[in-house]
């Protein structure tokens, strides 16, 4: 049980990784920036709950707040590139902030053990879940909270005027302007909210694994957080949660048994959906 | 002064190596408009699978093996092209982006399963080969790659633009729909042009495996980065753009190193790219 | 029709035969994709193998005087945190009574962090699952949880030893040049926290040291910091691609230190197939070499099993016994509804061990669930790892 309840906070966080990603390419564009983000809220509330001891909800709230702030700085730059060069310049950037925390060191001793973020060793014991008794389950719910707060959120967004002003913005931006709307305002506040998604996750994801390094917020993450939302397709919340249950609920855990030909599987796979569903699992809006 | 000078020479001269996967990236997305997140490693795939024809024959000289990396290349190239573009419509851009990522997960794990994760050797000429002045030095293997890249260069300017397929090229980078009006097959083209640049990507991967003389898929993440940001800087569809970028990174990032130390290096590339981005976005020849 | 009716009777009473036979699961795990896949590969062929010694010679007394067989389930945890996390928790969930692994120390540090700390304390939700690690050699780690133990090279005594060896036996060597992988915590904190401590504490003055990240491919600049330095001993605290990347650089650049010293974890069959020829001479203190009869019995049945024997998986194979003696100490039953008391007996076992049999020899545990090993010295020549020096 213990296991599945594990697996549903790893789906819970990665979902969360995956929304991020989700509000940003409603308007067009593809950010591989989101790991930055989701690493800024995870060292940030990571610092909060273990260096100076703030319980994990307002941790995971300036996490959050971070993670927007550092995104609304990166959502004005984004307007002067267009399409692939995005790519390029928000996957530069993420490499950037995994940089800086590579040379971050800000360690407190505590009793005889010094903690904090040590650069390339990384930043261990971030323990408030196991330290304040929580179980595995009580954890998973906690995620989920969050998780459904988010989905809601967006699906709320979707169905208002937002959502089609995001949306419009992403189908054609030429036309969008000459309705009257604000490509600066709609780009840079997708990108915001995303970062404040992103740094939810990340504390979050600090928390559950106990240890967090650069390294762990390598393209390879970034890579996944826009996967999610492309295989899952646009149209709701919903496909971004979909793929996040078929790479880490079906390729990752049910592919288990097959050993050494899970990992080929999983390239091919991705190969394999983009082929047959272009548009994502669940497709795309109005298609 | 000295070490300044040495380290830039050093930086410039394996920046070549930056420069070839460059230009492949850019090749790409000048004709289809799109990004292979693939081609790094499957150039690097094209250096292993030249491998191979040491297994043939054990005592193969290295430009056997070369050779080898450039004709896999070309054949892997077609692979990427048949899994990744061909048939997903053109309508949906994320979808190749996304397959091109899948295909790279897939040729990195092909890789590790055929070698056990293990570093191979990798075959070099002229290393040890040091031409010296004085104190200064310069790598023999290393003025070899920067050799190759310029007739590959040169060799892809003039497929470009003094042959028919050249010509049908840049009709369907520039307009496809017209292109196609003008009898010009498209799909054949795409293909053609991700053969072309496979058979170049194999040369480059062999090229790198020569120059480091162990080849591992732990390479493949960073040389897609930097061929990234190369073709960023040279400007998205210019091939000369990209060998100056690629040099032009090499010996820069050589040079912050030098500097800054190895854990700064990368942040003040992606500076540089931001400043580019910032200042000058259709990178050093932008394409009109 | 007699034909099946007799092979269902066979098969009948060898099912049977196989209800009556007690099992005890042991669970592995490691990287058994990526790069490191080799790893993982060689871990699980030890863990089979010695269970299948261990099988063979009676298996393990379980508390009511009966006999129980070993049986080892791998899982593969990819060299990832979030992986390796999700992979204890299905350990946990079945009835394996202890897990031995991981491969990678990133994977070690968060999966220690969420066993419980302290046994004794209630409010400490951490999952209570005794964890025996074989691979993971970072220093440190095993004071993360009271359920982590360790079988791994101590890495501070053993370079202590080779500096004072050196020493000794070159005594024209005076200072140290370190080449070191910054970006990767392991190879990192082998450097500064070891090798440099070792050297300096054993009369050597360190010059300097050059850095790179793990997946660099030019070394000119690093390997001409080096050349400037001119120590007499190279020591470079870095796993077997860019190893082989700089003694490639060192060999263009005619660098040639008196001593070469490698990193632990690069006294394998990576490094020689990446640089033979240039990581000749290189010295490399380890924990396995086929040099006692038991060594040499472990690695040829390892061998049957596939898999490669060296001190990484002979430390899984070692583990194995290990845990055949604790089991046998503390009683444990064997029995499916007891698990938790059968865990927490095997932890206790292995927290009470003030020595266990290594097929080196007599290997010390210490305060800190750690091991002490013994070790000795191997040396690259003529393409395979030859016994320079054995301390014992």
């Amino acid at each position: 049980m213990d296991f599945y309840f594990g697996l549903g906070q790893l789906i819970g966080v990665h979902t969360l990784l995956g929304l991020s990603a989700y509000i940003v390419l409603l308007t067009g564009q593809v950010s591989l920036a989101q790991a930055a983000f989701f690493a800024v809220g995870a060292y940030a509330a990571a610092m909060l709950t273990v260096l100076t001891g703030w319980h994990i909800v307002p941790a995971l709230g300036v996490g959050s707040f971070l993670g927007a702030v550092t995104a609304c700085a990166v959502g004005f730059p984004a307007l002067r590139v267009k399409g692939l060069m995005l790519v390029i310049a928000t996957l530069a950037f993420g490499e950037g902030v995994r940089l800086l925390f590579f040379n971050f060191d800000y360690q407190v001793a505590k009793g005889d053990l010094k903690v904090g973020p040590l650069g390339g060793e990384g930043f261990r014991q971030i323990r408030f879940f196991p330290e304040h008794g929580w179980t595995t389950g009580e954890v998973m719910l906690f995620i989920w909270v969050f998780v459904g707060g988010v989905m809601a959120l967006l699906w709320w967004f979707d169905r208002s005027r937002y959502g089609a002003v995001l949306r419009a913005v992403g189908e054609d931006e030429l036309a969008a302007q000459s309705v009257g709307l604000s490509l600066t305002a709609v780009k840079v506040s997708a990108m915001t909210v995303g970062g404040a998604i992103a740094g939810l996750g990340g504390g979050l994801y600090a928390h559950y694994t106990t240890h967090i390094e650069h390294a762990s917020f390598n393209i390879l993450m970034a890579t996944f957080a826009i996967a999610y939302p492309i295989v899952g397709g646009l149209r709701n919340v919903f496909g971004t949660l979909a793929a996040v249950l078929f790479v880490q609920a079906f390729l990752v855990e049910g592919l288990r048994g097959l050993g050494d030909w899970r990992n080929l599987l999983f390239g091919a796979l991705i190969v394999l959906s983009m082929n047959l569903r272009p548009h994502g699992l669940f497709g795309r809006r109005g298609a | 002064m000295l070490d300044f000078l040495q380290t830039l020479s050093d930086g410039v001269l394996f920046g070549a190596t930056y420069a070839l996967i460059g230009i492949g990236f850019t090749l790409v997305f000048g004709v289809m408009h799109k990004i292979n997140m693939a081609y790094a490693a499957a150039s690097i795939g094209g250096a292993y699978a030249g491998l191979l024809v040491l297994k043939a024959l054990a005592t193969a000289p290295a430009w056997m093996v070369f050779l080898g990396a450039f004709l896999a290349g070309g054949v892997l190239g077609w692979v990427v092209y048949a899994a990744c573009f061909h048939f997903i419509p053109l309508s949906s851009p994320l979808a190749p982006l996304m397959s091109t990522v899948g295909m790279l997960l897939l040729i990195d794990e092909v890789i590790v399963h055929l070698t056990a994760g293990m570093p191979q050797n990798y075959p070099a000429m002229f290393d040890d080969v040091m031409l010296r002045a004085g104190a200064f030095t310069l790598r023999g293997d290393l003025l070899l790659v920067f050799g190759v890249s310029l007739l590959c260069m040169i060799g892809l300017l003039a497929l470009l633009y003094r042959t028919r397929l050249g010509l049908a090229t840049r009709a369907v980078s520039q307009q496809a729909v017209a292109a196609q009006l003008c009898g010009i097959r498209v799909a054949r083209v795409n293909a053609l042009t991700f053969v072309i640049t496979g058979l170049l990507g194999g040369v480059a991967g062999a090229m790198i495996g020569a120059s480091v003389g162990t080849l591992s898929p732990l390479i493949t993440m960073p040389l897609t980065v930097k061929g990234l940001i190369v073709t960023v800087i040279g400007g998205l569809g210019s091939i000369p753009g990209a060998i100056i970028a690629g040099l032009l990174v090499g010996g820069l990032e050589n040079v912050f190193q030098l500097y800054r130390g190895v854990t700064e290096r990368d942040l003040y590339v992606m500076l540089l790219l931001f400043a580019f981005l910032v200042f000058r976005p259709g990178g050093l020849f932008s394409r009109t | 029709m007699k034909k099946i009716a007799v092979a269902i009777a066979v098969a009948l009473a060898a099912g049977s035969a196989y209800a009556q036979e007690k099992t005890l699961k042991i669970a592995g795990f490691g990287a058994k994709s990526g790069v490191v896949r080799s790893f993982g590969i060689n871990s699980e062929a030890a863990l089979t193998a010695a269970a299948d010694v261990i099988n063979k010679q009676g298996g393990v007394k379980l508390a009511d005087g009966s006999s129980a067989k070993l049986v080892v389930e791998f899982y593969d945890d990819r060299c990832s945190a979030e992986e390796g996390i999700s992979v204890i928790r299905r350990i946990y969930g079945t009835d394996a009574v202890v897990a031995v692994g991981p491969t990678c120390s990133n994977v070690a540090e968060p999966l220690f962090g969420i066993l419980q700390k302290k046994v004794e304390d209630k409010g400490d939700s951490g999952l209570q699952m005794p964890v025996f690690t074989d691979v993971a050699i970072k220093v440190g780690l095993a004071r993360i949880s009271e359920w982590a133990f360790r079988n791994v090279p101590n890495e501070m005594t053993m370079y202590s030893s080779l500096f004072y060896w050196l020493k000794t036996r070159y005594p024209n060597t005076q200072n140290v040049y370190g080449g070191v992988e910054e970006d990767f915590a392991h190879s990192r904190a082998s450097w500064y926290a070891v090798m440099k401590d070792r050297a300096e504490a054993n009369g050597y003055k360190v010059v300097g040291n050059s850095k790179w990240l793990v997946n660099d491919s030019n070394f000119a600049t690093q390997v001409r910091e080096m050349k400037n330095a001119n120590a007499d001993i190279v020591a470079i605290s870095a796993h077997p691609f860019t190893t082989c990347g700089v003694l490639k650089e060192m060999q263009r650049q005619g660098v040639k230190p008196k001593v070469l010293v490698g990193l632990t974890s690069s006294s394998s069959l990576e490094t020689l197939q990446g640089c033979a020829k240039q990581a000749e001479g290189m010295i490399i203190p380890t924990s396995f070499a086929p040099v006692t009869k038991e060594g040499k019995a472990a690695a040829e049945t390892t061998a049957r099993f596939k898999g490669a024997a060296d001190l990484h998986s002979m430390a899984a194979w070692e583990n194995m016994f290990i845990l055949k003696q604790v089991m046998e100490s503390e009683k444990i039953s064997g029995d499916k509804n007891q698990l938790p008391a059968d865990r927490r007996k095997i932890r206790d076992g292995l927290a009470k061990l003030k020595q266990t049999q290594g097929l080196l020899g007599v290997t010390k545990r210490t305060e800190d669930r750690e091991a002490d090993k013994p070790y000795l010295f191997v040396q690259a020549k003529g393409g395979n790892w030859v016994v320079l020096h054995n301390p014992l």
